[in-house]
C-alpha cells in the first residue's frame, strides 16, 4: 500500500521559534546544536543564479543588473514555454550580384507547446541565430530611472542622518550602534545589495563610509511631480458595439506578466526573457553553521554539504494497518530504519497525561518497553555473502522481522474517539547519536573516540480512519 | 474512375505506403502519397472513411467511423455517413478521430481525442491529449492546446511533413510488409 509510505502520515515535532510538524524528508539536522530544524528555523541565503532552460551560470552582480532574466533565452508570451529557434531558408540577393538570389537562413522564435512564433506579432525573421532578438522599451523607463535615483538619493540621506542620530548618543557603545531599523532603511529602496546581518564583535564597516560622506558634495536630484489631467480620452465610439474577437483576447495572466506594457491584444504580445531561478543555501539560526549548500555548477543536482535529518535520525514509516475499531486494542506494524553506519539503541515511550506537545493524539498507544537495537547501515551487506548475520535476541512479540539496518515491530493501539477524522497516535522516540562533526579532544583514557548523546523526538502517526 | 475495391473492402490507392500490421476494417478508400504505420487502426463500421493524400497516420491511431451512442448497429433506416479526411494532415500516435469532417493540413497530436460532433476545416492543430467533443466547426488555423484546451488562432497553418513522408516511404518498405495497392487505370491498356 503506496499511501502508507506518503510523507504526511509520519511527523516528527521540530522544536523552534514555533512547533513545527513535519515529515522527516523535509527536515534538517544540526549536528552541531544536535537538534532537528524545518525550513521556518534556518535562514536561506541565495547561493546562485541560472537560467533554468540553458543552464547558463550567472553572477549575482550581472543578475541584478540583468533584472534577473537570462539574455539568451525567451519565453513564449502565449504559455510561458520556453521558446526554441527554428530556422527557414528564404532567397534574398546576393550583396554582390542582385539579380542572382541565394538560399539565406533566416532564425525565428517558435513555441513548441502551443505554436506561437514570433512572425505572429510581427517581429521580422533575424539573420543571427542567438543575440538578434530585443524586448520593446518601456516608454517610462526614462521617469522611472529617474525617480528611483532620487528615491535611493533620498534613503541614503535618511540613514545617515539616523546613524549620525545613534552614533551622538552611543558613544562608548559601539558595537551596537546600528539598530535592525537602519538595516531596514538602507534597503527600503535597494540600495544595497546583500542583507548583512548584524554578528556581534564584527567590525563595523559603515563608519568610515561616514566620515566620507560628510565631505562629499552629492548632486541633488530633483524630480518633478506627476501632474494630474483633468480630461481623459474617450472611449471610441464602437466600444460596446463592436463584436468581441475571443482569440485576440489575452488572458489576464498573458496581460500580467508583462507588467511593462500589459496589452490587451495578443498581436502585442512579446517575448520576455527568461527569468532566472537561484540555488539557495540553509543555515542554522543559532550555531550559523550551513546546513544545506549546493554545488555551484547548476547542472549539478549535489551539495556540498548536506545535513538532512534521514541521514541522522532513524526514520518510523507505518507498514502495515488492520482495521482500526473504536475502543478495540489494534496491531499496528511500523519499520524502524537506521540511517548511520553504527549500532544505535532505540527506545519507545509513550507520551504522558497533559504532555503539552501530544495535542493531536486521538488513540491510546502502547509502545513496546524494551530497547531496540538498530544495525548499522552497511552499504557493502547486498553483496557480501558470507557475512554472518548478526545475532540479537530478538523478543517475537515485540520485533516483527528484522533485515540489514531495518527492524519492523508492533505498537497497540486502541482508539478513543469515534469521530471521523483520521486516528493519530504519538510517543517519543529516544535514540544515541554520535557526533562525528565535533572535534576529538585529545583525551588521555583511551576512550571512544566519540561519545553517545540522547536525542529524543516527539513522533506523530497518522493511522487512517476507523473501520464502523 | 472507377477501381475494383481490393479484398477486405480497402481500397489502397498507388503511391500509398500502408503496412500490412495495420488493422483496416470496412470500406476504406486512402490516397496515394499516405503513410499509414503499423498498429494504426481505421475502422469504417457505420460508413464509409475516404482518406485524402499525403496523410501521416502513425502507430495506435484510430480513426473510427462509429455509430452514434443511443443507435444500435441493427437498426434499419440509418443511413451511412460518410467520413472525409483532407489531404496532408497528421494523425500523431495513439490519437482517436471520430470527427466527420477533416480538412487539409491539421495536426492531431499524441493522444488527442476528437468527438463525433466535430468538424475540423484547415490548419487546425489540437494539443497533445486534448479532448475536443463539442459540436461546433473549429474555425481556421485554429490552436488548441493546453489542460484546459485553451484556443488560439495562428498566423499560418502547418507546413506540410513532406520530408518526413518521403522519408518514410522509402524505409517502412525495407521493414515491413506492405498491404497491395490497387493498381492506378492512369495508362490504358493497350490492345
Amino acid at each position: 500500500m503506496a499511501s502508507l509510505l506518503q510523507p504526511d502520515r509520519v511527523l516528527y515535532l521540530v522544536h523552534g521559534e514555533k512547533k513545527i510538524r513535519s515529515s522527516l524528508s523535509t527536515l534538517y539536522f544540526c549536528r552541531y546544536c544536535s537538534e532537528l530544524r524545518s525550513l521556518e528555523c534556518v535562514s536561506h541565503e541565495v547561493d546562485s543564479h541560472y537560467c533554468p532552460s540553458c543552464l547558463e551560470n550567472m553572477p549575482s552582480a550581472e543578475a541584478k543588473l540583468k533584472k534577473n532574466r537570462c539574455a539568451n533565452c525567451f519565453d513564449c508570451p502565449c504559455c510561458m514555454h520556453t521558446l526554441s529557434t527554428r530556422a527557414t531558408n528564404i532567397p534574398a540577393p546576393l550583396p554582390d550580384d542582385p539579380s542572382k538570389t541565394a538560399m539565406k537562413k533566416a532564425y525565428y522564435l517558435a513555441c513548441g507547446f502551443c505554436r506561437w512564433t514570433s512572425r505572429d506579432v510581427g517581429m521580422a525573421d533575424k539573420s543571427v541565430a542567438s543575440g538578434g532578438w530585443q524586448e520593446p522599451d518601456n516608454p517610462h523607463t526614462q521617469r522611472i530611472n529617474k525617480l528611483i535615483e532620487y528615491y535611493q538619493q533620498l534613503a541614503q540621506r535618511e540613514k545617515l542622518e539616523r546613524d549620525r542620530k545613534k552614533l551622538a548618543r552611543r558613544r562608548p557603545y559601539m558595537p551596537l550602534a546600528f539598530s535592525q531599523h537602519t538595516i531596514h532603511v538602507v534597503e527600503k529602496y535597494g540600495l544595497g545589495t546583500r542583507l548583512q546581518r548584524q554578528r556581534p564583535g564584527a567590525p563595523i564597516t559603515s563608519l568610515a563610509g561616514l566620515s566620507l560622506k560628510e565631505g562629499e558634495d552629492q548632486k541633488e536630484i530633483n524630480i518633478e511631480p506627476a501632474q494630474a489631467l483633468d480630461e481623459v480620452e474617450p472611449l471610441p465610439e464602437d466600444y460596446y458595439t463592436r463584436p468581441i474577437n475571443l482569440p485576440e483576447v489575452t488572458s489576464l495572466r498573458q496581460r500580467l506578466l508583462q507588467p511593462d506594457f500589459q496589452p490587451a491584444g495578443a498581436s502585442q504580445l512579446h517575448p520576455k526573457h527568461k527569468h532566472l531561478l537561484i540555488k539557495r543555501s540553509l543555515r542554522c539560526r543559532k550555531c550559523e553553521h550551513n546546513l544545506s549548500k549546493p554545488e555551484f555548477n547548476p547542472t549539478s543536482i549535489k551539495f556540498k554539504i548536506q545535513l538532512v535529518a534521514v541521514s541522522y535520525i532513524p526514520e518510523v514509516r507505518i507498514m502495515s494497518i488492520p482495521n482500526l475499531r473504536f475502543q478495540k486494542e489494534c496491531q499496528v506494524l511500523l519499520t524502524l530504519t537506521n540511517p548511520v553506519e553504527s549500532i544505535t539503541h532505540v527506545t519507545l515511550v509513550g507520551c504522558e497525561e497533559g504532555d503539552p506537545e501530544d495535542i493531536n493524539s486521538t488513540a491510546k498507544v502502547m509502545v513496546p518497553t524494551k530497547e531496540l537495537v538498530l544495525a548499522g547501515k552497511d552499504a557493502a551487506a547486498d553483496y557480501d555473502e558470507l557475512a554472518e548475520p548478526q545475532d540479537f535476541q530478538d523478543d517475537p512479540d515485540v520485533v516483527a522481522f528484522r533485515k540489514s539496518n531495518k527492524i519492523g515491530f508492533f505498537i497497540k493501539v486502541v482508539p478513543q474517539r469515534e469521530e471521523d477524522g483520521d486516528v493519530t497516535v504519538s510517543f517519543k522516540i529516544r535514540h544515541d547519536f554520535r557526533n562525528l562533526a565535533a572535534p576529538i579532544r585529545p583525551s588521555e583514557e583511551d576512550d571512544a573516540p566519540t561519545e553517545a548523546i540522547w536525542l529524543t523526538h516527539h513522533v506523530e502517526l497518522s493511522l487512517g480512519p476507523l473501520v464502523a | 474512375f472507377a477501381c475494383p475495391s481490393a479484398p477486405g473492402g480497402a481500397n489502397i490507392a498507388a503511391g500509398a505506403v500502408v503496412c500490412v500490421e495495420s488493422e483496416i476494417r470496412g470500406d476504406v478508400t486512402i490516397g496515394p502519397r499516405t503513410v499509414v504505420h503499423p498498429k494504426a487502426r481505421i475502422i469504417a463500421e457505420a460508413g464509409p472513411i475516404i482518406i485524402g493524400e499525403g496523410n501521416l497516420i502513425e502507430e495506435q491511431a484510430l480513426i473510427i467511423n462509429s455509430y452514434p451512442e443511443n443507435i444500435m448497429p441493427d437498426t434499419e433506416g440509418v443511413e451511412p455517413k460518410t467520413m472525409t479526411i483532407g489531404i496532408n494532415n497528421v494523425f500523431e500516435v495513439g490519437c482517436v478521430s471520430q470527427a466527420l469532417k477533416i480538412g487539409d493540413n491539421n495536426v492531431i497530436e499524441s493522444k488527442a481525442d476528437l468527438g463525433k460532433n466535430v468538424i475540423l476545416t484547415s490548419g487546425c492543430i489540437v494539443g497533445a491529449c486534448c479532448q475536443v467533443n463539442t459540436c461546433e466547426v473549429i474555425p481556421e488555423n485554429t490552436v488548441i492546446y493546453g489542460s484546459n484546451c485553451m484556443r488560439r488562432v495562428q498566423t499560418e497553418r502547418p507546413q506540410p511533413q513532406t520530408l518526413q513522408l518521403d522519408f518514410l516511404m522509402k524505409i517502412l518498405p525495407n521493414y515491413h510488409h506492405m498491404k497491395k495497392t490497387v493498381k492506378g487505370t492512369s495508362t490504358p491498356v493497350r490492345n
